[in-house]
């Protein structure tokens, strides 16, 4: 039974993998963006910021004005992707070293309560409440779901089979919903990066003055 | 509206039609990618200035997100719900007019603050455009469109009254300078630079145009205006509708070449400069093979080149400096105007925050000309009212002349007390001119 469920996640998330790329293929079935305007900074410069400093917190206000939102997010993530790493250190197999066991540990930890944070905040916040779907909630409920069985998993083996099923939910549930984002996140952040670098507005500068005195 | 109250849903389909093609492939990753976090909500100015769900920039995205999903996802089809997706019905559109026009400047703020970095101006202007095509433009940013479309101007001046305003800003030239061979020139085939102009300047400000015709006197510029297409504005940038727009951008195509220029020199106008320089090649689908340039650029390299000379003791008042969105943040212009301001005045300060992440003064978007919002638009200008009071700043120089009307009235509902004036006419004033020798 756990054989097959350890060959279901791998199907699983081969099948989820060719959607997306599909997804991001179809995308193309709209116009292509043709640029001909001459440019006047560098989109492969932009493109770098916004994978990288442009993520810093620092870099963005919203990010300064909502840190413990913006932080849940990043540890969020975190635990998803250590989760995910933990998982497919069963599927695979591969073995890691204790210090590794440990910090997947506290970063799925952290994560679920990161998780369940957003999904109190979505729940409470009027405004962002407003503005979800189901989806948002399923999303959301259906990843921590994941990350308490990938601990559970962590300490005991005995409910592998069910973190296996639920596995191959989460990753058949990706390209429905709001998770897709996973995918389309650097899709997008490049197309930022590539917008903001030609029109040379990302990334400022070195040696700008940004205080108050010029 | 009553225009509302008569939409079908053939309407609507043909709304939709636009939509699709005017979609593309980088607006259908940005709307796949929105999680609605909602972060975004407090870089918008109408946010800021007054916390309603229908101006969080994430909501204004999402009417357009319901609607993509609906017609173009397979699960926004079987599972609409599920995941938000929406039927575009009458109601629908009620909202994208009001969310989309009237909540929004296009000014790009939220997409900076986005985590996922979601062009959302862009997406709100293919939607406007969608709205376009069914007549659902607000009347004032229609028919400012409408004018230009028909006079050439959006102020529908004729080319008679434009050649009087020349000849009568030339002779005020002539006086000012002691030279009675100081130009406006008009037509003038070959000359290096073919100069645009606002036509609210030939209204209402023609002190500018003044400024710069005494800015390229001092440098003995090769320059000319164009009697027939003279407005650097382009209000099909803000109605979302590309056709209007690439009619406009035409015009002055069709002018440089004509008048066998080298360069077109945009005035000082956001989103004249971002239409020119970065729209109008797309709408267009060429390349340009002449130079699009601000007449800040121009400024600025007359001043490393030592073309002009300035005075910065002829402004003594505490100086600062608006960011139009359309030319900083979305234009990357970003340093120019500070590099003259510096040379140009004695004590400059500056906004905070500033540059890319200023707050929009809210006269972008076409709001200047939607007056059923009007409301809305001084109301969100309190964010940088604020701004303006927090430098103790006794004049506010801003390059573009919808921030300067938006100013000029956020200078008498908020009493801010502020002189505003346009690079140009800064430096203008602290030109030192050299006497001519004949």
């Amino acid at each position: 039974m756990l054989d097959i469920l350890r060959y279901g996640v791998i199907l699983s998330f081969c099948f989820t993998f060719i959607i997306l790329c599909s997804m991001v293929f179809k995308t193309y079935h709209f116009n292509k963006k043709k640029t001909y305007s001459l440019p006047q900074g560098n989109g492969l410069k932009g493109i770098i910021y916004a994978l990288g400093r442009g993520l810093a917190p620092w870099e963005k206000e919203s990010a300064v004005k909502h840190l413990p939102t913006y932080l849940a997010g990043i540890f969020y993530h975190i635990g998803i992707f250590a989760a995910l790493y933990y998982l497919f250190s069963l599927v695979i197999p591969f073995h890691f070293g204790t210090l590794i066991a440990m910090i997947i540990r506290i970063s799925i930890f952290t994560g679920i309560l990161c998780g369940i944070g957003l999904f109190v905040k979505r729940s409470l916040k009027p405004h962002i409440r407003r503005i979800s779907c189901p989806d948002d909630f399923a999303s959301n409920l259906l990843v921590d779901g994941f990350l308490i069985l990938a601990l559970i998993d962590t300490y005991r083996g005995d409910l592998r089979a069910v973190l296996f099923a639920v596995a191959i939910i989460l990753l058949l549930y990706i390209p429905v919903g709001k998770i897709r984002h996973c995918f389309f996140f650097f899709y997008s952040r490049i197309l930022f990066g590539f917008f903001f670098g030609r029109r040379g507005v990302l990334p400022q500068k070195l040696g700008d003055s940004r205080s108050n005195h010029g | 509206m009553a225009k509302i109250a008569k939409i079908t849903p053939d309407d609507c389909q043909k709304a939709l039609d636009i939509f699709k093609k005017r979609l593309n492939s980088d607006y259908t990753a940005f709307l796949h990618s929105c999680v609605r976090c909602g972060l975004c909500a407090d870089s918008c100015h109408y946010y800021l200035s007054n916390p309603e769900m229908e101006s969080m920039p994430a909501y204004k995205l999402n009417l357009i997100a319901k609607v993509f999903k609906k017609y173009f996802t397979l699960t926004g089809k079987k599972m609409s719900r599920w995941v938000g997706a929406e039927k575009f019905d009458r109601q629908l559109v009620e909202e994208w007019i009001d969310s989309l026009f009237g909540r929004c400047t296009l000014c790009g703020r939220c997409s900076l603050n986005c985590t996922m970095g979601i062009n959302i101006p862009y997406i709100i202007r293919t939607a406007r455009g969608a709205l376009a095509e069914v007549g659902l433009v607000p009347p004032g940013l229609q028919s400012t469109v409408d004018t230009a479309l028909k006079t050439g101007n959006n102020m529908g001046i004729s080319k008679e009254d434009w050649m009087e305003t020349v000849e009568w800003l030339e002779g005020e030239l002539q006086q000012e300078v002691g030279d009675p061979n100081a130009k406006l020139p008009v037509d003038k085939k070959g000359a290096k630079y073919l100069y645009t102009i606002n036509p609210r300047e030939a209204m209402f400000f023609p002190l500018s145009i003044s400024a710069v015709g005494k800015i390229f006197y001092a440098t003995n510029e090769s320059w000319t205006f164009s009697s027939d297409n003279f407005d650097v504005t382009n209000y099909g940038l803000y109605s979302g509708d590309d056709e209007a727009a690439g009619i406009m951008s035409r015009r002055l195509i069709n002018s440089v070449k004509e008048l066998e220029c080298q360069s077109l020199i945009l005035a000082e106008c956001g989103h004249g400069f971002n239409s020119n320089r970065w729209e109008a090649p797309e709408w267009l689908n060429r390349k340009y093979d002449f130079e699009v340039k601000s007449i800040i650029q121009v400024i600025g390299d007359y001043i490393r080149g030592s073309r002009i000379q300035l005075d910065p003791s002829m402004h003594q008042k505490v100086v600062t400096l608006h960011d139009p969105c359309n030319l900083v943040r979305l234009g990357g212009l970003i340093e120019e105007q500070r590099y003259i301001l510096k040379h140009a005045v004695t004590h400059f300060v500056e906004m905070t925050p500033n540059r890319e992440k200023n707050y929009c003064c809210g006269g972008g978007g076409g709001q200047l000309a939607m007056t059923r919002f009007a409301e809305r638009r001084i109301a969100s200008g309190k964010i940088k009212a604020d701004q303006v009071i927090q430098t103790g700043a006794e004049v506010v120089v801003t390059p573009c002349h919808n921030c300067i009307d938006q100013f000029m009235e956020l200078n008498k509902h908020y009493k801010l007390g502020i002189e505003i004036k346009t690079i140009s006419e800064i430096v203008a004033d602290a030109l030192v001119i050299p006497k001519k020798t004949v």
